[in-house]
């Protein structure tokens, strides 16, 4: 409590000012009267009287002084008058100010800007109650395609009872649904819970209700808990909104409540429905297929259980599984279950990238420091003669340093308030770059945390600053000012220092343009390579018309939709300019149908997995049009389609990849040999199919991802793929207005060339080169101007000497060339160092290149040669000012 | 006049519980009056200059223990009267008991340590 009320009355103190300050003087004075006539009394005479009562006092002033201090708060006073004088210095050197400032924005900004990023999307707890308790379970097999393949229901159904370390199992899957809305249809992203999926989570209602377990059953009425995102963006944040009805694929569903703000996990959704949404999950297949997998695990440990426990227990949970249903788990696909900290499985994709940036931002921020670093060396130099005069008139080094550091702090904090926005100008690009890798992105922003970041960073950044710069030594007056009279370029330990500095940023910026040019050219690669299609200039069209409940359980529904598309394609057809139109599954997309699959008359060797396969439609028009090149056999022909079976295909035939085809039947031609494909509802293998057609693989799962077996049915469904004469763009419009016309509901979607949505693919990765070589030539820019800075600065410095030189006969070219060669020496050494440095650290890049090596020579040439061209230039001018140095001038100032 | 080199300083910490048991004593008093009692108590050997006392007289009223006043003296001079709290008694009480303990130990300390060697 005393030191308490102390403080407080030193807080008043601070602006108690003149009146306590008289008070003060008269109380010494006081005193000092009294001492002076018990002097007298004494036998003084007044005169030395008072004299002695003087030197005994101790010095007024300085007692007056360190009443003062006792009074207020010193420190923060002194720090006060440190920052004005600071202000006042800066104010006087407007350009150094900009420079640094501007300088210092540009690092601080772009750490300030990734680190929200990476705070936002890694760093932040979940805000799910005891986020840190959640788990996701991840079934993954060997092969393409198999890293995520989820679970079955009965396989859920085994973890509930044998896991004791898990106090919840909730159930999730990716459901799109179609909605109703007035002027047609809009696809949405929805997931169908279990009913204690919000509990299990631990996700409360901003509005209305969640789900819970009385909500499961195919009794339950069918609702919708909307995320806060969809609420907000879709519904204008209507508190009314609960209690009202959508028709969500041809059903009426009930919004019973908006979710709290939440990373959207495993998918971004719009809306979490109850299972009773989708008949399929109702249904036999799904609710007692074991190897019917399309159910997401999350899970919430037990209290006091921990996560070894959990996989402990896992482990033997699963193996029993396996040995009980042999069938369903194919040992030669090697089936297994990670236990993944939801936190982590929400960041995982996003993280490399993150690092990386993140990495790139650091770079950029040391190399503006040790830019500015090199402007306040020179600036120190440059001042020496006023600090001289300032120890003269009494500031002791601690007031120097003071000052010192109150100048770069002040640099420092105006550096990151403009960072700050630069940051903010940035974020929108930076979330939106995110978003494709981190359903976290909407938790990114700029918060106490990040600002705190900041604010550490420029500290950090001051106190450097304050280290490296120059104070007078330790010593005697005469000492400083005899040092302060000589040149600046006696004092090598601070030119080393700069000269070192200077290395370490061409270094560096060696390292960024690395960094950035191998992921330009994994860019160039990826857009080059070869999609396997004959043309991109082809436009497409998805045009969904049925829920998935109706495609599956209604023919009636389903048949009239094929005459539809069929009207679609006749029509469009006949519009000016349009060559073909096809219909069939899109190009270069996955239909994401994937089944198992066997080769009549071939078994399977022994530990060899069993063939998948993806599915496919396409009716006659779909090769020619779409630009698949046949390579042998036939394609459709309309009589495949004489035939509709129960599911809806055409007869039992198949056009196969190349992929399938290699993986079927490696070696043989595979045209006239039949194969059947796994029904996972009836649990046994189809019909058996010919395959009366190969055509080429396309890159369906990316760029960069190699082809998979597909099998492509005959069936007029999917959607539309349209040829043009002319640009295919230009019929977009006119062709969707025809769909819109025959099927005014129709949810129509992908209307683009190949060509865009290859591009659109591509994106995120050429977002991502941008931002590194962004960063990259920020860091050459830097990197120039500190070079010429710190040779201008050596130019300057040898004036005196370069002036004798030239009056002893040196000429002009002999001076450029001394001062290009002191800018070589450093530009050579930094460039070593860089390489050295890249090629450690591409290594890094590995995961995020495409057919580039992390040291790929072409890459790492170009980047040395742009850093030495852009580095000469950078020494040419101030060579050319030495240069064009008069020595008689120079000789006269000697 | 004692030679210069006698003088103590004061000691931390010890000047504010001198400052306390003066007032202690003599009741409400003005600075000079205080430095005058603590020096004669030392024996003269204390010297006290204005950049002690008064830091210090302002630190013990910051904290409540003391209590300023502007007065009168006999010979008519205004000056600033210091005087104890009810507050600085007790902390007068409190800091005296300690200085006791804190004085014991430093002499069972620097005593002849005869049994333990």
């Amino acid at each position: 409590v005393r030191s308490l009320r102390a403080a407080l009355a030193r807080i008043a103190g601070l602006f108690s000012g003149r009146r306590a300050d008289d008070d003060l003087r008269a109380e010494l004075e006081t005193h000092l009267e009294m001492e002076t006539a018990e002097n007298i009394r004494r036998g003084m005479a007044p005169g030395e009287a008072r004299r002695q009562a003087l030197l005994a006092s101790g010095g007024m002033t300085q007692a007056a002084e360190s009443v003062r201090d006792q009074r207020g708060l010193p420190w923060l006073e002194h720090a006060a008058a440190d920052t004005r004088y600071a202000i006042r210095a800066l104010r006087r050197s407007p350009v150094f100010t900009a420079v640094v400032v501007i300088t210092l924005a540009l690092g601080i900004g772009a750490n300030t800007a990734i680190f929200s990023v990476v705070r936002g999307v890694l760093l932040k707890p979940l805000p799910h109650q005891d986020g840190d308790r959640l788990v996701y379970l991840r079934h993954s097999i060997e092969g393409v395609g198999g890293d995520d393949i989820t679970f079955s229901v009965p396989e859920v159904r085994d973890f509930r009872t044998g896991m004791s370390s898990l106090a919840g199992i909730a159930e999730y899957s990716t459901w799109d649904g179609i909605l109703r809305v007035d002027d047609g249809a809009v696809r949405i992203p929805t997931g169908l819970v279990t009913g204690n999926y919000f509990e299990v989570m631990g996700l409360a209602p901003v509005l209305g209700r969640v789900t819970r377990p009385s909500d499961d059953g195919p009794k339950a009425a069918p609702v919708a808990v909307l995320t806060h995102e969809c609420w907000t963006n879709r519904f204008g944040g209507d508190s009314g909104v609960v209690g009202k009805q959508v028709i969500l694929d041809g059903r009426s569903v009930t919004i019973i409540g908006v979710l709290q703000p939440a990373p959207f996990f495993p998918d971004r959704v719009d809306a979490l429905l109850n299972m009773v949404n989708s008949d399929h999950h109702m249904g036999a297949a799904m609710v007692e297929g074991r190897s019917h997998r399309m159910t997401q695990v999350v899970a919430r440990l037990a209290p006091g259980a921990t996560l070894p426990q959990v996989r402990a227990q896992l482990d033997v949970v699963y193996a029993r599984m396996r040995n009980q249903f042999k069938e369903a788990y194919d040992p030669a696909a090697q089936y297994r279950v990670a236990v993944i900290p939801l936190h982590e499985a929400l960041g995982e994709r996003a993280k490399l990238t993150l690092w990386l940036l993140m990495g790139a931002a650091a770079f950029v921020l040391v190399i503006s420091a040790a830019n500015v670093a090199n402007l306040t060396l020179m600036r120190g130099v440059r001042r020496e003669p006023e600090i001289v005069v300032r120890s003269a008139l009494g500031a002791g080094p601690g007031r120097l340093r003071r000052l010192v550091l109150a100048e770069n702090l002040v640099l420092a904090v105006s550096g990151a308030l403009l960072g700050i926005l630069v940051a903010i100008g940035g974020l929108g690009l930076l979330t939106s770059l995110v978003a494709r890798y981190s359903p976290r992105s909407n938790e990114i922003s700029l918060d106490g945390v990040v600002f705190g970041f900041t604010f550490a960073l420029s500290v950090a950044v001051a106190l450097l600053l304050s280290f490296l710069a120059s104070l007078p030594q330790e010593g005697g007056l005469a000492s400083r000012i005899l040092a302060g009279t000589q040149r600046a370029s006696r004092n090598l330990s601070k030119r080393r220092l700069q000269r070192a500095l200077v290395v370490v940023q061409v270094a560096v910026t060696v390292v960024l343009l690395a960094g950035a040019g191998l992921l330009t050219r994994t860019i160039v690669r990826l857009s080059a390579v070869d999609t396997g299609l004959r043309t991109e200039e082809v436009l497409t069209m998805q045009v969904t018309q049925l829920s998935r409940d109706e495609a599956r359980g209604n023919p009636a529904a389903r048949a009239a939709a094929v005459v539809r598309l069929q009207e679609m394609q006749r029509e469009i057809a006949g519009l000016p300019g349009v060559l073909g139109v096809g219909i069939g599954s899109l190009p270069l997309r996955r239909s994401g149908i994937v089944f198992d699959f066997r080769a009549e008359g071939r078994s399977l060797a022994p530990g060899e997995a069993t063939p998948r396969a993806e599915v496919r439609v396409a009716d006659p028009e779909y090769f020619r049009v779409a630009g698949i090149p046949l390579l042998a056999g036939r394609e459709f022909e309309a009589t495949d389609f004489t035939r509709a079976n129960e599911v809806g295909w055409g007869g039992a035939v198949a056009i196969v990849n190349q992929a399938f085809a290699d993986r079927a039947f490696p070696g043989q031609d595979p045209v006239g040999r039949r194969v059947a494909g796994f029904d996972v509802v009836k649990f046994e293998y189809g019909e058996w199919l010919t395959i009366v057609g190969v055509v080429r693989n396309t890159r369906d799962g990316g760029m960069d991802a190699e082809a998979e077996p597909v099998m492509f049915r005959p069936s007029a469904s999917g959607g539309l793929v349209i040829r043009t004469s002319g640009d295919p763009s230009s019929v977009a419009a006119a062709a969707t207005r025809i769909v819109r016309r025959i099927a005014p509901t129709a949810l129509i979607e992908h209307v683009m060339t190949v060509a865009q949505f290859k591009e659109r693919g591509l994106s995120p990765r050429r977002l991502n080169a941008v931002l590194i070589s962004a960063f990259g030539g920020l860091a050459l820019l830097i990197a120039a101007v500190g070079i010429a800075g710190v040779l201008a600065f050596s130019v300057g410095a040898r004036t005196t000497e370069i002036g004798i030189r030239m009056s002893l006969g040196a000429d002009r070219g002999r001076v450029l060339r001394m001062i290009l060669s002191e800018g070589g020496v450093l530009l050579a050494a930094g460039l070593v160092a860089g390489v050295v440095g890249a090629f450690f650290a591409t290594r890094l890049l590995q995961g995020l290149l495409f057919d580039v090596l992390p040291h790929d020579p072409a890459t790492l040439i170009s980047v040395v040669v742009t850093m030495a061209v852009i580095g000469m230039v950078a020494c040419w001018i101030p060579a050319l000012r030495a240069a064009r140095i008069d020595p008689a001038i120079t000789m006269r100032s000697l | 006049m004692t030679p210069l080199t006698d003088k103590l300083d004061v000691q931390q910490g010890t000047l504010a519980l001198m400052i306390l048991r003066t007032l202690q004593v003599l009741g409400s008093l003005h600075g000079y009056g205080i430095a005058r009692r603590i020096e004669e108590t030392s024996g003269n050997r204390l010297k006290l200059n204005y950049g002690t006392l008064y830091p210090a007289l302002l630190k013990l009223e910051q904290e409540g223990s003391i209590a300023a006043e502007w007065g009168q003296t006999e010979n008519n001079r205004r000056a600033k009267y210091y005087a104890l709290t009810p507050a600085g008694r007790k902390e007068l009480v409190r800091e005296t008991k300690e200085w006791h303990q804190t004085a014991e130990l430093m002499a069972a300390f620097l005593g002849p340590w005869a049994e333990a060697s």
